[in-house]
């Protein structure tokens, strides 16, 4: 592999229940920047892994309130900005802006909820590359704990014993 | 995902058979992605000819002026919107089945979301279209956008028109989006196992997933909630499209039946669609083990639902235009069965009302070769449905200006463009990406223990 | 952007303005249009031409013998509309379509440009000066062989050409097509003078027209119309009742209480059957006595095949009504004993005491002989005793049927000679053609009746290298020298015209002939009242005997309409897509058959029939009719030129194909015919109507007389008629108008809304209109409507902004046949359902009221026309605005109102021009706008006066009193758009109230 890697084990299971040992020993150990790869949604792995409730719901609401806002603001302002009368109705008709405000609520959360994902899932990752295996998205589980020289040898042990079916030590 | 459908609801056949390793997923799925053969060539060119003839036509008639399609007022609207109205309700079972029946934890969907929900977006794609190619100065379509100029005038948002610009905007957006999020994960599958161009296309399609616990954990709960977001917009979107309609004045638009309507048609034409696609495709693609008569047989039961409801909904409108005592309504109903164009209102009725009586029987549902004639006629019969509704505005208040429809060459080759168009881009799409979702058919299938617990293994 | 709120004179109109008045400047400085490529700025600028405001000038129309007054509108040197002349006694401030249409022989595209000579059946374009050198040549030859043929010419320009053609010993011929030769011999016979009488229709309370069609060709149409209006319109509780009699129903008959259709051929002995109840009643001069003696309604019936009762009712009805009138002559019902007709008719007016009251004789200085002058002339022609003719207006060879024979013995002629504007028939024949001026570009003057001396001066520079037929005689006179130029010596025309009027001047006393000569310029000419002559009875002889028809199954007639008149109309595209009043057919002829006709010979509209008559065949589409007898069918005239320029040229066939050119008085129009169906042979009518029943939807309302005259509303007296009405009843209903309210008092607070406004609104009283269609020319004049031809009108795509809705009531279930017409223009709606669906504001409302639409801002998704519930929306499909206005038509544009584009939506805009010139000039002159300072087009045109506009605010206003009339309504009023458009129920003068309409939703196609 070349270099420019985190160092650390990379550990690679077939099983899900070693993957989980694996994790929960390293985790005991007070490591909180494992990397764990696995190729679909998977709740003993999310469980295990200990995450919060992902902040991307928060962006939603809020983008989605922008939007209704943005909404009605726009139509309001617009309709007033040159007041046209058309079929005798009043220029400010709140029940023709519903539609409008209705989509643009959808748009606008829809469109932030992507942002935030990106953001969260693409920025916020652990500093530098952390090595990859192609499988990982076919049908092994991945496990990566950053570490160093002795350190780094006991979590390669760990592994095996757990029963990874390749360890690979990732020098610096 | 993290709120996953993974525990299936009681007494539920697991689906698909688990004799199937997470490995063998990826590989079938992949597989389907393997160099076209000569006659998915000859179809695209098909596709391709037919947008040409279409597009060729438009320009004619951006040159010469709209006069050479068939309208004869009063019916100022024809074909273009007739056709409009069909594409935007094909969409329209796409998102029901990847966005509601996901919120729904309606296991069966999987198998067949991703077909539906592409088919959504060349759908509402193709309809995106149809506003622009019928207005008389289409290169000022633009006009219909909020954005300041040199007229100091903003649109009018009372008009319907402008509600749509809205609400299929909208619905193009968010459902574009929901497929691409969707295809995130799929796509890195297949780049970890493809090389050459495509190698290096998937990479950048993938945008850097891996596939980690942190990108799984924001991007599962994300999909949770664009799935909320266009459960809404299934409703909405066609009840925009019906209010062009029903927020008029003419005798057979103006019904406050229209938006659930609307709705229910325009879902029961998009499952139509699908049958039609999907039923050649799992073929063609060798994934029948994958798309199966237990989807054929859901969809089947969607379509008599929605059936009935338009049923319902065609009885319900002959009855209130009777029981209203409005001269207007009656005589455009009457019409309507026994008028000059009688055959239009009927080949609506039977292809819609009647033919999706035949799926009450088992035999039917789960028999593909009927499904598919059966779909072919749902589809015939939702665009004359439009074309009927659009007719309406042949006998509406005035006697003396009334008129019959009367398309020419240039509609028809116009409507054989948008189905090229969307044709074109749906072939593309099977071929080049992953048809069956991989990582929620992974769901179903446990991962293995050391335990043994589960069966499968590894090779 | 003359159709926005906005004060027109902004930047952009102003630069069209000096634009057009710079092209306008070009034509003014002397040389013809064909010439000018580019603007010239006015440097000396003329100080009647004032860039953006129209100069009027007043002139006399040509288009029919009836030479009503017009004003010709021009803007910057270019006439761009014909109005009425007030001042004129015939026209009084309006003018027909057919006048109006006038502006497109001016301007049309097919006119002769130049002199030109056939040389080897091609022509030639010639100098003025071969040309006239040739005629002097050709005519001082000619000696007693020359002959001038002159149709319409009348006044000095005859008297010069009488002299010319004398001079030689050669003689001149009067003959128009529609001559009224069947009334001047009976005339002649009965009263022993061969004049025409005027007719009276103001005064009269009982109108009985036997064939004569007087609100459309017969007689002085507009002037009868306005009489009609008069007498007929209800006013006061009261109106006259009007009969007609004939076998179709023509718009004269549809405009009638009561249609008769009598065994064709038959009608004398109807005449004479009133006459005879009349003279029952009043006695009179025992000659008359014996005439009628024999003809009781029993009689009567027995010939008529009409039931004695009617007969009985309607002579009774007659003798009562005092002064009543009764007419015949019509061309429609000119059978071969026209003459007995128009003699019984005499008759009956003497019995009635109508002769000095509603019958004026002394009125027509212009005795002529017509059909027997040119039959004769055929056979001198044929015979070879005639060496050189010219055509002036007249174009025989068109206009006699096949059967005269006049091509084949003018083409024994030598020399042929035409002055004809546009190539026609005639013309065709000839070696040479001398255009002459079309009227708006020369000097003339008529003498219509006594009393009334018409002008016409030139308005504008010719728009071709034309020559003043006078002018021509004049120099070819003095080029032959010798008698010819002594007879006629003159520097020129316009000095022989003013020479005429010095002697009228001198005749009249007045004292100052140079103010005489510029108020007759003024007002359009002289106009002194014309003492009444008393005629009394020379002969009451007269033979009631059927006309001899023929042996053919069908009786035959052809028939003029409105709008076509003798087929000189067929080249103005105004004309042939202005729809035929009754039958709404455009751009081709058609055959009338009845309903059970059609059953029995098993054919339906658009499909084929060949008619073969004695004289010869003719095929065309059928057109089921219900206006006509089961034993007769009809065909227009005017149609199947060979000639006669672009639109005219090839389309349909000429009825007169089918008819003899009998020896006699008058030419019959009548005969019989055989009709076999053409199998598979189709030619769909380009109709402008889709389903001729109203269906019970109260668009064209009309009440019984005793209902208007006790004061009842509509809804009262539908209520009568066991027909009520829907109202607003639902709680929902009440609260959707109550909120409607609302809003539109919140929404009058705002900007430009708020304050006092006007409130512009139109009212139509259905009881005047008949349905001519005088307002739809007038609109197509004045907002540059674009014609569109035969293939768009099939798909509906026809622009008229104003429409004539004809709907049929009755004829089903033993009911009388009822034509009824309802003017259908943008209602200017307050709710307007057009508005709010335009989502770029092309449609929006201004604060006076209007229904504005910006063409500029429209990107044509048409939703305004489907949601428009009147249908009043019109989409311009193609690039109409290049196709319709062929170079030079295009000069006749109304410089004020916008050309639309391919794309955009138009439609009525109330003339929005003309309110906003009224505004400005009544700012200028710092007063307040005056109610009837201005009105719009179609109200200016109409000759009945059934459209009245004006500020509904105005308290004063004459539209406001008209809007609270009882018989005001609204069209589709339930939907609650509120129209600025009131219309005014139709009272039928009935002998028994029919119940109208209430069709359901049954099919009537």
């Amino acid at each position: 592999m070349a270099g420019g890697y985190v160092p650390g084990v990379l550990g690679s299971f077939a099983h899900i229940d070693a993957a989980i040992a694996t994790i929960t020993a390293l985790r005991a150990k007070g490591h909180r920047d494992l990397t764990i790869y696995y190729s679909h949604p998977n709740h003993e792995l999310e469980e295990a892994a200990g995450h919060g409730v992902s902040p991307v719901r928060r962006v939603t609401l809020l983008a989605g309130m922008t939007g209704t806002c943005a909404a009605f603001g726009m139509q309001i302002w617009m309709n007033r900005d040159w007041p046209l009368v058309v079929g005798g109705k009043p220029p400010i008709a709140v029940p023709s802006m519903v539609v409008i405000g209705f989509e643009l609520t959808v748009l606008v959360a829809a469109l932030s909820t992507l942002a935030a994902v990106v953001i969260f899932s693409l920025l916020f990752r652990a500093k530098g590359r952390v090595v990859y295996h192609e499988r990982f998205s076919d049908d092994r589980i991945g496990v990566f704990v950053p570490a160093t020289g002795a350190q780094a040898r006991e979590y390669q042990a760990l592994m095996q014993a757990n029963g990874a079916v390749e360890v690979q030590h990732v020098e610096g | 995902m993290a709120t996953s459908i993974v525990d299936l609801p009681t007494g539920h056949t697991p689906y698909p058979p688990i004799t199937q390793t997470h490995a063998d997923v990826t590989r079938d799925v992949v597989g389907t992605l393997s160099p076209p053969g000569k006659g998915y060539l000859a179809l695209l060119a098909a596709a391709v000819a037919c947008f040409v003839i279409g597009a060729a036509t438009f320009l004619f008639m951006v040159f010469k002026g709209l006069g050479y399609a068939g309208y004869q007022p009063p019916i100022f609207w024809s074909v273009f919107i007739t056709t409009f109205v069909f594409w935007v309700g094909i969409g329209h079972a796409g998102t029901l089945i990847s966005a509601i029946l996901y919120l729904f934890r309606s296991p069966w969907r999987t198998a067949v979301y991703r077909s539906t929900e592409a088919m959504t977006v060349f759908a509402v794609m193709t309809a995106g279209l149809f506003p622009i190619i019928h207005i008389g100065r289409q290169w000022i379509f633009y006009w219909l956008l909020p954005y300041p100029n040199a007229r100091y005038l903003w649109p009018n948002f009372k008009s319907p028109l402008m509600w749509d610009v809205f609400a299929i905007g909208t619905y193009l957006t968010v459902s574009s989006c929901f497929l691409i999020f969707g295809l995130v994960p799929d796509v890195a599958a297949i780049r970890d196992k493809v090389t050459g161009w495509r190698k290096w296309l998937y990479t950048r399609l993938a945008f850097g997933w891996q596939g980690t616990d942190n990108q799984w954990r924001h991007y599962s709960r994300a999909y949770l909630y664009l799935a909320a977001l266009c459960a809404p917009l299934v409703l909405s979107v066609h009840s925009v499209v019906s209010w062009d309609f029903a927020s008029s004045l003419i005798p057979g638009w103006h019904g406050t039946i229209f938006a659930p309507y609307f709705v229910a048609g325009a879902i029961y034409s998009g499952i139509g669609m699908v049958l039609t696609l999907l039923i050649p495709l799992r073929k063609a693609l060798k994934i029948e083990h994958m798309i199966t008569e237990y989807h054929f047989d859901n969809m089947a039961k969607l379509t008599l639902l929605t059936g009935t409801i338009l049923f319902y909904a065609y009885g319900m409108e002959y009855f209130v235009a009777w029981y209203s005592g409005n001269t207007f309504e009656q005589t455009t109903f009457w019409r309507r069965a026994f008028g000059p164009e009688w055959w239009g209102g009927w080949t609506m009725i039977v292809c819609n009302a009647f033919v999706s009586q035949l799926l009450w029987f088992r035999k039917i549902r789960t028999n593909l070769t009927a499904l598919f004639v059966i779909s072919i006629f749902i589809n015939l019969g939702m665009w004359f449905e439009r074309w009927v509704i659009i007719q309406s505005l042949s006998n509406d208040f005035i006697p003396y200006a009334w008129d019959s429809m009367n398309p020419t060459w240039v509609d028809w080759f116009i409507f054989l463009g948008s189905c090229g168009w969307f044709s074109m881009w749906f072939l593309l799409f099977a071929k080049n990406f992953p048809i069956v979702a991989i990582q929620e058919i992974k769901e179903f299938i446990p991962m293995p223990r050391k335990s043994g617990a589960a069966h499968g293994g590894h090779h | 952007m003359s159709e926005s709120p906005q004060q027109p004179m902004n930047r952009r109109r102003f630069l069209t303005v000096v634009g057009a008045s710079g092209a306008g400047a070009a034509v003014l400085s002397g040389c013809s249009t064909e010439k000018v490529q580019k603007l010239v700025p006015y440097l000396v600028q003329s100080e009647d031409q004032i860039p953006g405001l129209a100069t009027y000038y007043a002139s006399t129309c040509t288009e029919c013998a009836a030479s009503c007054g017009v004003h010709v509108r021009t803007r910057e040197g270019r006439a761009i509309k014909l109005e009425g002349n007030p001042d004129n006694p015939i026209s009084r401030g309006r003018l027909c379509a057919r006048g109006q249409a006038g502006l497109q022989g001016l301007y049309n595209p097919d006119r002769v440009r130049t002199p030109m000579r056939k040389e080897g059946g091609a022509w030639k374009a010639i100098t003025w000066d071969e040309a006239i050198k040739l005629l002097a040549e050709r005519f001082g030859a000619a000696g007693a062989g020359l002959r001038i043929v002159a149709g319409q010419a009348r006044g000095t320009l005859t008297g010069l050409m009488n002299r010319v053609a004398q001079a030689q010993g050669g003689a001149l011929v009067r003959w128009e097509a529609f001559d009224r030769d069947a009334e001047r011999a009976a005339n002649q016979r009965t009263f022993g003078r061969g004049d025409l009488a005027t007719y009276e229709f103001g005064e009269a309370r009982y109108i009985l027209s036997v064939g004569a069609d007087f609100l459309e060709t017969w007689g002085s149409p507009l002037e009868q119309a306005r009489g009609f209006a008069q007498s007929h319109g209800f006013r006061d509780g009261a109106m006259a009742r009007h009969v007609y009699v004939g076998p179709r129903m023509n718009l004269t008959a549809m405009n009638a209480d009561e249609w008769l259709a009598p065994r064709p051929g038959t009608e004398v002995a109807f005449v004479l059957g009133v006459a005879h109840a009349v003279v029952a009643r009043r006695g009179g001069d025992p000659r008359l006595q014996a005439a009628v003696a024999t003809f009781t309604p029993g009689a009567v019936a027995q010939a008529t095949g009409l039931a004695a009762a009617d007969i009985e009712r309607v002579a009774g009805e007659f003798a009562a009504a005092a002064p009543s009138l009764a007419v015949a002559g019509g061309i429609g019902a000119q059978y071969p004993n026209a003459v007995e007709l128009c003699a019984a008719v005499n008759l009956l007016n003497l019995a009635a005491g109508n002769i000095g009251t509603t019958v004026r004789f002394g009125a027509d200085p212009d005795a002529r002989e017509g059909y027997a002058a040119i039959r004769r002339l055929q056979e001198e022609m044929a015979g070879g005793a005639v060496t050189a003719v010219l055509f002036h207006e007249a174009n025989p060879v068109y206009a006699l049927p096949a059967s005269a024979r006049f091509g084949e013995a003018l083409a024994k002629v030598p020399f042929k000679v035409s002055t004809a504007l546009v190539l026609d028939e005639t013309a065709a024949q000839c070696d040479l053609l001398i255009p002459n001026h079309h009227a708006l570009e020369r000097w003339d003057d008529a003498a219509p009746r006594a009393g009334t001396f018409a002008l016409m001066q030139p308005v504008m520079q010719p728009v071709f290298t034309t020559m003043h037929t006078g002018d021509v005689l004049l120099k070819v006179a003095q080029a032959i020298g010798g008698a010819s130029a002594a007879a006629a010596s003159a520097p020129s025309f316009e000095a022989l015209v003013r020479a005429t009027w010095q002697q009228l001047a001198a005749a009249q006393k007045a004292g100052d002939f140079e103010a005489f000569w510029r108020a007759a310029l003024q007002r359009g000419g002289h106009y002194a009242a014309a003492p009444v002559q008393p005629v009394s009875l020379a002969s009451a002889q007269v033979d009631a005997t059927p006309a001899a028809l023929g042996d053919g199954e069908f009786v035959f007639t052809a028939y003029p309409t409105s709008m076509l008149h003798d087929g000189r109309g067929t080249n103005r595209p105004w004309l042939v897509e202005n729809a035929d009043p009754v039958t709404k057919v455009t751009w081709h002829h058609w055959v009338e058959v009845s309903p059970a006709t059609a059953k029995r010979l098993d054919v339906r509209e658009g499909e084929i029939v060949r008619l073969a008559s004695a004289a010869g065949t003719l095929e065309g589409p059928v057109y089921v009719f219900p206006g006509i007898r089961d034993d007769v069918v009809a065909v227009p005239l005017g149609w199947g030129h060979t000639e006669y320029g672009r639109y005219a040229a090839g389309r349909g066939a000429n009825a007169l194909d089918l008819l003899a050119a009998p020896a006699g008085p008058a030419l019959p129009y009548v005969t019989t015919v055989g009709v076999t169906k053409v199998r598979n042979a189709f030619r769909a009518l380009a109709k402008t109507e889709g389903n001729p029943r109203q269906l019970g939807r109260h668009i064209a309302e009309a009440m019984p007389l005793e209902h208007a005259a006790a004061g009842y509303t509509i809804k009262q007296s539908w209520e009568k008629l066991g027909n009520p009405e829907h109202e607003v009843n639902t709680e929902a209903e009440l609260q959707a108008i109550e909120g409607f309210e609302e809003a539109f008092a919140a929404a009058r607070e705002l900007g430009n809304y708020a304050g006092e406004q006007p409130m512009w609104g139109l009212a139509v009283d259905l009881a005047k209109c008949t349905g001519c269609s005088a307002c739809v020319t007038a609109c197509y004049a004045e907002n540059n409507i674009p014609v569109v031809g035969e293939e768009e009108v099939l798909r509906g795509r026809e622009m008229t902004w104003i429409r004539i809705e004809r709907y049929w009531e009755g004829g089903t279930d033993g009911q009388p046949v009822e034509g009824r017409v309802v003017p259908m223009m943008c209602q200017h709606c307050d709710a307007a359902p057009c508005e709010p669906v335009c989502p770029v504001y092309a449609a929006y409302h201004t604060p006076d009221g209007l229904n504005g639409q910006v063409y500029n801002r429209c990107v044509g998704t048409r939703y305004c026309a489907n949601n428009c519930p009147y249908k009043v929306r019109y989409f311009n499909w193609k690039a109409y605005n290049w196709q319709a206005f062929p170079e030079p038509l295009d000069l006749q544009l109304n410089p004020d109102v916008t050309v639309r584009a391919r794309g955009v939506m138009e439609k009525c805009t109330f003339c929005v021009q003309r309110i906003r010139e009224a505004q400005h000039r009544a700012k200028l002159e710092g007063r307040p706008l005056r109610d009837g300072e201005f009105t719009v087009a179609c109200a200016q045109a109409c000759p009945s006066d059934a459209l009245v506009f004006g500020d509904m605010h105005d308290p004063e206003s004459r539209v406001r009193s008209l809007k609270q009339s009882p018989r005001g309504y609204h069209v589709l009023e339930l939907l609650n758009v509120r129209p600025a458009v009131t219309y005014l129920a139709k009272v039928n003068h009935r002998p028994a109230p029919a119940a109208a309409a209430g069709h359901g939703a049954e099919e009537s196609h």
